[in-house]
């Protein structure tokens, strides 16, 4: 019984390491590198940093524009009130400029 | 402000139209065999790195007549070129570096000729503060600067012919396809005249901030007499 036992439990290693054996290449396989079957994948699409890039430059140049026209707004604001400013003196008996 | 006529109205809507039109012909045109779709940033990315160069040395020329010769013209040209420099570096430094990552999957690289870029950009970024925070000495400091942008630019150009870098050399144009010319040299003109129209317009409102601050000495003047 105890001579059972003990080939039961050699049967069991045998087994064990043979099955290991056995298992090993196809762990290797799985952590290889894949072959690229058909043509090559591109991993980033270049459409969206042209599209970036071009949108990029039509905002910033919209946004100086508008920049400009604030800009060209507030001078004539500042044109209109010196003028009335002027005007005003002037109806007040003020030398003219 | 004096009415802007004719000439600027037209160039104006033809450069509307150039940013509808000029895409369709950078797309028609065909593909770089390396580096595929992305390369045509290069249509709109050259152009603008050139108006910051053309901006720069025309700051720098509005400085030199400020300084040496007290020109307020000068003065009024160089600040307006300024302004478009920095707007048109921005556009280099951002669309070059959207190239950049899908060409070398790197968004930046120190090497010379992005490193030289940015410290142009930096140097008219400071040219811009120093003559708005400057103080009285402001518009001379910010001159000064100028100077040092323009001696900057040939470095700019010429870094990637002296080091070696990643970047692609200044042979790039004058060996391009044919193919490829026509797109490349109408976003150019478009570049150019989207330029154009900015500097006339910045130097028509510079040039009315100057008439308005002389008006508004004459009138306090006036005032005062007057009361």
């Amino acid at each position: 019984m105890k001579n059972r036992n003990r080939w039961g439990r050699i049967w069991l290693l045998a087994v064990t390491v043979l099955a290991g054996f056995a298992l090993a290449p196809a762990l290797a396989v799985a952590q290889e590198f894949q072959k690229v079957s058909g043509p090559l994948r591109e991993e980033l699409p270049a459409t969206p940093f042209v599209a970036a890039a071009y949108g990029f430059i039509w905002i910033a140049l919209l946004a100086y524009v508008v920049l400009l026209a604030r800009g060209v707004g507030r001078v004539r604001k500042d044109m209109a009130e010196l003028s009335a400013k002027i005007s005003e003196q002037a109806d007040r008996g003020g030398p003219r400029p | 402000m004096r009415s802007l006529g004719i000439g600027f109205v037209a160039a104006a809507t033809a450069a509307a139209v150039g940013f509808l039109m000029v895409p369709a012909l950078i797309l028609g045109a065909p593909l770089e065999p390396v580096m595929g779709f992305v390369q045509k940033i290069f249509y709109f990315h050259v152009p603008c790195a050139t108006m910051l160069f053309l901006s720069t040395f025309v700051c720098a020329g509005g400085s030199i007549a400020f300084l040496f010769k007290g020109s307020e013209a000068g003065d009024r040209v160089a600040a307006s070129a300024g302004e478009l420099a920095v707007l048109f570096g921005l556009c280099t430094l951002v669309t070059g570096p959207l190239w950049g990552r899908k060409a070398w999957g790197v968004w930046w690289q120190w090497d010379a000729r992005l490193t030289s870029a940015l410290l142009l950009e930096l140097i008219m970024i400071a040219y811009l503060l120093a003559r708005r925070y400057g103080g009285p000495a402001g518009r001379k400091l910010s001159a000064a600067l100028a100077l040092f942008a323009a001696i900057d630019v040939p470095l700019v150009y010429k870094s990637v012919d002296i080091w070696r870098t990643v970047h692609p050399q200044t042979t790039v144009v004058p060996s391009l396809d044919p193919r490829m010319r026509p797109a490349f040299w109408s976003a150019f003109g478009l570049i150019l005249l989207v330029w154009s129209v900015l500097l006339i317009v910045r130097l028509r409102l510079e040039g009315a901030r100057a008439e308005l601050a002389s008006l508004r000495l004459d009138a306090e003047d006036m005032l005062e007499t007057g009361q």
